[in-house]
């Protein structure tokens, strides 16, 4: 039986070793059971990427410095806490009855707000002294009906940089969405 | 577990942290069913961080991260900003700056939670890098349980970390720790319609950057841990390794026989029932074999090499008509596949077996054609990668806008015999390589943008030092005529005159200007009437008792308006205060924006110049950076195209075997054929 203890020691050696490497590539635990030495090649690929990743760091600084400087900067958010009774699509915000931004929302950046994160919608300069915030939520409300509403607020603005956070929270009393303003600092 | 929860457990334990957990990161029954909790991220930039890593957006998580550490303004999220840019950097191989975060936490005494956890992401590093033993130093100094799913995968690593420190006996131990732990249920995503069904090749990917990271991943929809599953078959596997076959086979046997809940399991049953059956084949118990590899799905990922198997376990039981069917099947599938090449010789092994003498010979020829064809195919194949198609057409093909994380090659390139590619793609060193090819594509676009945007942004600064020098003499010129000091003196005089009139209780002093000209013309009319007395000047209309009863109306007129300014004295007193206070408001802030225009005048053009100075250093940075990055794209590319190569030519060296394998059948045929025939010539 030459052909066969041939072809068996052939295809058990192939096929085997494909196997002990099936092992290791698809059950992660076993995957790295022998961790590889880092090429040079990779090594210089991630030193360039954390170069460029401080680099990066440094750019955005200086650009929040240069165009909105800490004395006049007024940063504009938006959260949602729980947001059951809510499905935002698009916000609209006027500070000082000029409007500064529309945005109409993606699933992904919803699902992103529902998450816990909260995201800066706008960021702009303002002079000390009071001003006012109008912003208009557009959406489904409970029983899938259109819903938009709206909230204001004034505000001082000092030399201190202004964080402001626009929230979409769920009142479980009254069933109903609510929204304020939230000024950190 | 959420998504990216799942894939990046620092991300839980951020998420945890901030009490979101039955909303989005909640990996366990138990926290699932909890009413939900408010969120309470207690700095928005730290929220806009993870806006931008739940969207899978690493790069500008990464680096907003940054910039608020910088402006410190994560306060009190300062350990999960840490913890969560540690695990950033990760993704991007970034082992010694992680590595140094996660110390950073351990020697700065943060919470014992977060240094368990950095603990943990220490041991990992380690592993990864081969420094086993200080791996297992890093995990005996884990003191308690991490949280939720993480545990198990502390289990799994300390399990790995002992198979490869060559001590399967306590491997056995560590994994069976986590068998023995009850199966976590995985919330699914609240979003899971939103995300798109990864295809099998990102789950490959997946996997495959998880032993080289930290985690498993998981199917977005998944709803069960496969931890333990997988535990279960490495433990089978490092006990077959280490000489406990029957221990092995009878774990790697209870995983071949279960019933799995999805897809990726499933693949993990026909993975352990291929192990069992070619265990088995190795140790001449086809029987053995048999049973296991039948219970092989007959479409799958492993397929293939069962049927194959299968086929050899029944030649071994000397059936080769029964090792024809699943030979003969394998025929009709994918060709460049090894278990089908080597099919093609063993189907005209098995028929010569049965005496098909003739159709044997024609199936070895078959067999030595198709090896011929194929391995031309692959030199085709070679070539179209060797001259770039492959790599630029699955970047053209699989575009990306972020970098870090595998995504999903959905789409093949358009090159010649796509089939080949399919393992190729499936490697982890590919991967990792087309990974970095990728990044560097978008490092070296951020770096273009960068530069463009720096251009402007010397423009801006140009024109504003312009406008600010332009400006400059008529701003001086106004407050050289706003004179503060001649002000101050104006209202330092009315300041005394106030004074005066208060110690006076003077209400006439308070008089307004319709009042002082009553008084005046009361002084006038008094003045008339003095001079009646005069025979020069009188009037001779008017009798003595008309200039009484004149000089009677002018008293009481008098008599009125000075009661009146009597009357209201200490409201006209504290008006003037007031104007008196308002003043000096105005005069101090006058004073303030002189002295801000003075410090303007000296500070501005050396912050104009800062700025400029920050400005070139920063492009001269992008202009050095940008050669290194194209350089290492270029060799990244050639170092994956190599990779390829590599790879299809092993499959022409295990060609060229079967190709001799074959022509040596066919020779023997051939003999066996001469034999005979002189063998019965030889007959009288």
């Amino acid at each position: 039986m030459p052909v066969l203890n041939s072809l068996r020691a052939l295809g058990l050696a192939a096929l085997m070793a494909a196997s002990a490497l099936g092992w290791a590539a698809d059950a992660p635990a076993a995957a790295a059971s022998a961790p590889a030495p880092v090429a040079g090649l990779d090594t210089r690929v991630q030193e360039v990427k954390a170069d460029v990743v401080r680099l990066n760091r440094d750019l955005l600084v200086l650009e929040e410095e240069l165009l909105f400087p800490a004395s006049t900067q007024v940063a504009l958010f938006v959260s949602m806490d729980v947001g059951k009774l809510f499905e935002l699509d698009s916000v609209q915000i006027k500070l000082d009855d000029k409007v500064v931004t529309s945005y109409l929302y993606t699933p992904a950046e919803v699902a992103a707000l529902h998450r816990g994160g909260v995201q800066r919608v706008h960021m702009g300069n303002l002079k000390s002294g009071e001003h006012e915030i109008v912003a208009f939520f557009t959406g489904k409300g409970p029983h899938d009906r259109d819903y938009k509403r709206g909230t204001k607020l004034k505000f001082e603005k000092g030399s201190e940089p202004r964080y402001i956070e626009l929230r979409i929270k769920d009142s479980t009393g009254k069933l109903q969405p609510e929204f304020d303003v939230k000024v950190w600092q | 577990m959420s998504r990216a929860a799942s894939r990046f457990p620092w991300a839980t334990w951020a998420c945890n942290r901030l009490g979101v957990v039955a909303l989005a990161c909640s990996g366990l029954a138990a926290q699932a069913a909890e009413p939900p909790l408010l969120h309470t991220v207690q700095a928005p930039h730290y929220g806009d961080t993870l806006f931008h890593f739940y969207q899978d957006h690493h790069f500008t998580a990464l680096t907003s991260l940054m910039v608020s550490q910088h402006f410190q303004r994560l306060s009190p999220h300062a350990d999960e900003a840490e913890i969560l840019r540690g695990g950033l950097l990760l993704t991007y191989g970034l082992h010694h700056e992680a590595g140094d975060i996660f110390a950073r936490l351990i020697t700065q005494g943060a919470a014992p939670a977060v240094r368990d956890r950095a603990w943990y992401f220490l041991a990992k590093i380690r592993y990864e890098r081969g420094n086993l033993g200080e791996a297992a130093d890093a995990l005996s100094r884990i003191q308690g349980p991490l949280p939720g799913q993480l545990e198990e995968e502390r289990l799994l690593l300390s399990g790995q970390v002992s198979l490869a420190l060559g001590d399967p006996a306590r491997a056995a131990v560590e994994l069976r720790a986590l068998l023995a732990r009850p199966p976590s249920v995985i919330e699914p995503p609240k979003t899971a319609g939103v995300a798109a069904k990864r295809s099998i090749f990102s789950r490959i990917g997946s996997w495959l950057l998880d032993a080289v990271t930290f985690s498993f991943a998981r199917d977005p929809e998944q709803r069960f841990s496969t931890a333990p599953a997988y535990a279960r078959f490495n433990l089978g596997v490092a006990l077959i390794r280490s000489g406990d076959v029957a221990g092995g086979k009878a774990l790697l046997d209870e995983i071949g026989s279960a019933s799995m809940p999805d897809d990726e399991l499933r693949a993990l049953r026909d993975q352990a029932n291929v192990a069992l059956g070619f265990t088995a084949l190795s140790q001449d118990d086809p029987e053995g074999a048999a049973l296991a590899l039948e219970r092989v799905r007959l479409k799958g990922a492993h397929s293939n090499k069962a049927l194959l198997g299968f086929g050899w376990a029944a030649a071994a039981q000397k059936k080769p008509e029964r090792a024809l069917v699943p030979w003969s099947e394998l025929l009709q599938r994918e060709a460049s596949d090894p278990a089908v090449l080597e099919a093609r010789i063993a189907v005209p092994y098995a028929l010569a077996e049965v005496g098909a003498v003739g159709q044997a010979l024609s199936g070895y020829q078959a067999a030595i054609s198709a090896y011929a064809q194929e391995s031309t195919a692959l030199d085709e194949s070679i070539a179209a990668i060797r001259s770039g198609k492959l790599v630029a057409g699955l970047v053209e093909r699989n575009p990306d806008e972020s970098m870090g994380w595998f995504r999903a090659l959905t789409a093949l390139p358009e090159v010649p015999h796509t089939g080949h590619l399919v393992p190729v793609l499936a490697q982890h060193e590919f991967q990792e390589a087309f990974k970095n090819y990728r990044d560097l594509l978008f490092l070296s676009g951020n770096l273009g943008d960068w530069q463009e945007k720096l251009g402007v942004y010397g423009d801006m600064l140009a024109t504003r030092r312009a406008g600010f020098t332009e400006r400059l003499p008529q701003v001086r010129s106004k407050a050289a005529e706003l004179r503060v000091d001649v002000l101050q003196g104006q209202r330092d005089k009315l300041a005394a005159e106030l004074g005066a009139a208060q110690a006076a209780a003077d209400g006439q002093a308070f008089a307004g200007a319709a009042e002082r000209e009553q008084f005046a013309r009361l002084a006038d009319v008094n003045a008339l009437i003095a001079a009646q007395a005069d025979p020069a000047r009188r009037d001779p209309s008017l009798g003595e008792a008309d200039l009484a009863q004149l000089a009677e109306r002018a008293r009481r007129l008098q008599g009125a308006l000075a009661w009146q300014l009597a009357e209201q004295l200490p409201e006209r007193r504290w008006a003037a205060e007031k104007a008196l206070a308002d003043t000096d408001g105005g005069l101090a802030e006058a004073r303030v924006r002189d002295a801000r225009l003075a410090a303007a005048q000296k500070d501005e053009p050396a912050r104009f110049e800062r700025f400029a100075t920050r400005l070139a250093e920063l492009g001269q940075r992008i202009k050095a950076l940008q050669p290194r990055v194209a350089s290492l794209t270029v060799e990244q590319q050639k170092a994956l195209q190599e990779t390829a190569v590599a790879s299809l030519q092993i499959q022409k060296e295990r060609l060229a075997g079967y190709t001799a394998q074959a022509q040596y059948a066919v020779a023997q045929l051939y003999d066996r054929a001469t034999q005979r025939k002189e063998g019965e010539r030889a007959k009288p």
